[in-house]
């Protein structure tokens, strides 16, 4: 056989040899790295959903990872709400959620949020959306309040119909801070 | 031993030199493999911190440099595939040579995670270089050894 031919071969050989061998191992070791490198994001959901931190939630909203439906009345929402957020009060979920659904695939998490401390409308809306099969779902507890406190951004007006999440905004911009029912108190608890 | 000196005596110079250098990186690289097999994790970030893969890319040339250094440590400690072997050997010791070099010009201060992958083993760049130099040096000759041991054969 000439040289350089046999060489490749040779080479080619070793070369798979030493794959088989290095992916072999790592598959049979249970401390071995993942072969494909992934940087482990800064925001770590639960899988079960749960409530999640404004932080996570600022990141997922920056990163366009997340999608945010706001759980307070219609009013309150065009008084003010997150940008790009959805408005689905828990009372009208079955008439509305067929038309939100395609709206929630492929996000890292749907993040509700009402405002105050004590309001159950996120909650409850988490809780239809889990029974209508969403897993990924967290609770941004007193979402609209910290949001405004942190400045955010937020739009303002009523929602387009099916607009966009995150931030390719609904409604018209607005400056933070300057809308909507602040503080502690559960402000729209059809529940309560 | 005897029969080693037999062997080696022998041989045809250029074969007796090839025989020796391809021993000696034969140690060399199985040597070079075993801690990186044992640490994946930490060879992982040395090869990351060299900034020449994608970071993607990184944990698997980290799981498979070690392994291709044991089949060419082998290769050529048996002699099975040794133009093959002599040849890879060669090829990765050029290209980490050059690595060491273009870090050394970026101003990228690396760890070599030559011969193992421990934080405190911390040299500075031109002895990694200086050292990768020597080796290469020493599978260049191997590789010449070969080919006048060849060409002797034939002749």
């Amino acid at each position: 056989m000439r040289l350089v031919p046999k060489i490749l071969l040779q080479s080619l050989a070793i070369l798979a040899v030493s794959a088989v061998l290095a992916l072999g191992v790592n598959f049979i070791r249970p401390d071995g790295p993942a072969p494909v490198f992934a940087a482990p994001s800064v925001v770590q959901l639960s899988k079960n959903g749960g409530e999640i931190g404004l932080k996570d939630a600022a990141m997922l909203f920056i990163t366009g990872r997340a999608v945010f439906l706001d759980a307070r009345s219609q009013f309150e929402y065009q008084l003010g709400h997150v940008q790009g957020a959805i408005s689905l009060p828990p009372r009208e979920f079955a008439s509305q959620y067929q038309d939100i659904k395609p709206r929630l695939a492929g996000k890292e998490a749907v993040i509700t949020y009402c405002d105050g401390e004590r309001c159950p409308l996120s909650h409850s809306l988490a809780k239809y959306l889990r029974e209508a099969g969403v897993k990924n779902v967290y609770v941004l507890v007193n979402g609209w309040s910290l949001w405004l406190a942190e400045k955010l951004p937020i739009a303002k007006g009523a929602a387009a119909p099916m607009s966009s999440a995150a931030p390719a905004a609904s409604g018209t911009s607005a400056a933070p801070g300057k809308s909507a029912g602040r503080g502690g108190i559960c402000r729209d608890c059809e529940n309560k | 031993m005897p029969r080693l000196r037999e062997q080696v005596a022998a041989l045809a110079p250029w074969d007796a030199v090839e025989w020796t250098l391809r021993l000696a990186l034969a140690g060399l690289f199985l040597y070079a493999s075993a801690d990186k097999i044992i640490h994946p994790k930490d060879f992982a970030v040395i090869v990351k911190a060299y900034h020449i893969l994608p970071d993607p890319l990184a944990n698997l040339a980290a799981l498979w440099l070690p392994w291709l250094e044991v089949v060419i440590g082998a290769c050529l400690f048996t002699g099975l595939l040794r133009d093959g072997a002599l040849t890879l050997a060669t090829g990765l010791l050029a290209v980490f040579w050059l690595a060491l070099i273009v870090n050394y010009f970026r101003g990228i201060d690396v760890s070599c995670g030559c011969f193992t992958t421990s934080a405190e083993e911390k040299a500075p760049m031109l002895w990694y270089i200086g050292r990768d130099a020597l080796l290469l040096a020493l599978a260049l000759l191997a590789v010449e050894a070969r080919r006048r041991a060849g060409e002797a054969a034939q002749s």
